[in-house]
């Protein structure tokens, strides 16, 4: 029986695939490092974990905002607990209202708890854990969301 | 081709006939001269060609135009325009990349600068922020053109495309610019900017996190900022804007109606071969081959006339109107700065660049339809127009008849557009609660 003539063709065309593949999916590596060396390991922006004070500067019955960290510290009596100020919308820095927090980009609107009252914004704001720290002060840890009404009891 | 080319005159070679050194020394300039610049200026049709064809910036247009092409009132010139305002861009950018960094602490400053001891520096950054305005306006003007005289249709399907992209390539290079004055309106621009690319379905927020670098806009987000601004993109946009204008000719020059085409009967127009070389054998070469509706073989009476001067005269005017227009609009208006950046407090209404404020106001309904549900349907009917709207009638006429159905949508869409823009610059008062500005 002689060699049929597809043969050699047949084993260049798949060499040919490998080739085409290995190009291929050098190319796709190459894509995907791109990314991977796009996307920080580390950040340089605020530790997601800070001290905020004591619970004195906090007096009972306050609603303080404390903008360079972007939350809001509330104290009843001896229950604290700290809602974040970012706009669940777009990101912006909302203020604190007579009726809760109102955003000054696209006006959403939260009561005192943070739950939405109008505008666009999608859910409610976050609340941070907070605790006393061994050195008395007041830690919030951003990374660590407690469900909305949770107070530390001091 | 009716008028025969005088011998052509090579006081070089004459120079090396003689012999002579000195004639040789003094003809020097006249030789690297003729080097670089192959004709002297074209005083008949062949030296119109010979021009267009043997100059490198020259040759990026077709020896002849279709006298369709040069109708003002056809193209308006904006395709021109567009180009003029990224070659000011261009210009502008690269010496304000001489006085400008990239750095939190130090870019505000730098603007300060700016305005008061680098000389030009006012005028050169009106110059940039009003161009890039200029050139997002335009750039749409041109889509809008495009897409009303049906010129989008075969063949010019793929080039369509490209100009989509383009106009995108433009809307995000003015975005990255946005933030890089790193003043409040610039930091809560691209705040929200970045929070809208976040609501886009699964990977929208690590596209947020890729585009800052950060959680946050900072000093991350300002250096990829500058990068893509000042590298990637333009390279990006100069690339592609090379594929805009090289398919423009492989698609037979600019749309035009059939009745441009329209001829009288061939036959009568006799075709004279130039001898070109001179003297001697007769030599002939083939100057160039396009396929399509502008080939033409032998005999083929047509509109076209010759680039030099007509194309280039016409682009020359578009030119110097666009530079003047933005050279007066920055010598009249001074580019904003706002407060330096307060991460605190953000301006009430913190309102984007004005292009981005009609998906502003419908991202105030809902973040996910308003920054990326519509727009993205917005995106992908453009781009798939000229493979949905396939009937070739229509074409090369401003508002068709026959394109009634399409140019109504894409009026209403572009309407609809204008109006939000409007409600969001005007109507929006503090919390984006409505307010008349009158």
């Amino acid at each position: 029986m002689s060699t049929s003539p597809e043969k050699p063709s047949s084993r260049r065309s798949l060499l040919t695939w490998f080739s085409g593949a290995a190009l291929a999916g050098s190319a796709a590596i190459s894509a995907i490092a791109n990314f991977v060396f796009m996307k920080p390991r580390a950040t340089y922006g605020q530790p997601s974990r800070y001290l905020i004070g004591r619970p004195d500067d906090y007096p009972t019955g306050t609603r303080i905002s404390v903008d360079a960290r972007r939350i809001c510290v509330v104290r009843e009596g001896q229950k604290l607990a700290v809602i974040s100020t970012i706009c669940t919308h777009l990101g912006c820095t909302v203020g604190i209202s007579d009726t809760g927090f109102a955003c000054p980009c696209h006006g959403s609107r939260y009561d005192q708890d943070g739950n939405v009252t109008g505008g666009p914004a999608p859910k409610s704001l976050a609340w941070y854990r907070v605790q006393l720290a061994p050195n008395g002060e007041l830690e919030v840890d951003t990374n660590a969301q407690v469900n909305q009404g949770t107070y530390y009891n001091l | 081709m009716s008028t025969a080319a005088p011998p052509p005159t090579e006081p070089a070679a004459a120079a090396r006939k003689t012999g002579g050194f000195l004639p040789g020394v003094l003809g020097l300039p006249k030789t690297i001269w003729d080097s670089v610049f192959r004709h002297s200026l074209p005083d008949s049709d062949l030296g119109a060609a010979q021009t267009s064809f043997s100059n490198f910036f020259l040759h990026i247009h077709p020896v002849k135009v279709h006298k369709n092409t040069l109708r003002p009132m056809y193209t308006l010139g904006l395709g021109v325009m567009s180009f003029v305002t990224f070659v000011v861009l261009t210009v502008t950018g690269i010496l304000l990349m001489f006085y400008y960094v990239p750095s939190t602490t130090q870019a505000y400053d730098r603007m300060l600068d700016l305005r008061g001891s680098v000389a030009f520096g006012t005028v050169l950054r009106n110059l940039h922020r009003w161009s890039a305005h200029a050139m997002v306006a335009i750039v749409a003007l041109h889509m809008a053109r495009v897409f009303l005289t049906g010129s989008y249709k075969r063949p010019r399907e793929f080039n369509w495309i490209v100009g989509c992209v383009l106009f995108l390539l433009t809307l995000f290079a003015s975005f990255t610019g946005y933030l890089l004055p790193w003043d409040q309106l610039a930091f809560w621009a691209i705040t929200v900017g970045t929070a809208i690319a976040g609501y886009a379905p699964l990977i929208g927020a690590k596209i947020q996190f890729l585009l800052l670098g950060d959680q946050a806009v900072g000093q991350e987000a300002l250096l990829r900022f500058y990068v893509l601004h000042v590298v990637v993109l333009p390279a990006i946009i100069t690339l592609m804007v090379a594929i805009h204008f090289w398919r423009i000719r492989k698609d037979g020059g600019l749309s035009r109606s059939p009745e441009a085409d329209a001829v009288s009967p061939a036959g009568n127009l006799k075709v004279q071969l130039v001898n070109e070389a001179g003297a001697g054998k007769p030599t002939f070469g083939l100057m160039g081959f396009v396929r399509g509706p502008f080939t033409k073989v032998g005999n083929v009476p047509d509109n076209a006339v010759y680039s030099w001067p007509n194309l280039l005269v016409a682009e020359l005017f578009v030119f110097v109107i666009t530079i003047a227009a933005l050279l007066v609009v920055s010598l009249l208006f001074n580019a904003p700065l706002e407060e330096p950046v307060n991460a605190l407090h953000p301006p009430n209404p913190a309102k984007a660049p004005w292009y981005f404020l009609g998906l502003q106001e419908l991202v105030s309904y809902s973040a996910f339809w308003g920054g990326v549900g519509v727009p993205g349907i917005e995106v992908l009917l453009l781009m798939l127009v000229p493979y949905i709207d396939r009937k070739v009638s229509g074409v090369g006429k401003w508002f068709a008849r026959e394109r009634f159905l399409a140019n109504t949508l894409f009026l209403t869409f572009a309407f609809l557009n204008v109006v939000f823009i409007i409600i969001g610059t005007f109507f929006r008062g503090p919390n984006w609660a409505l307010v008349s500005p009158f």
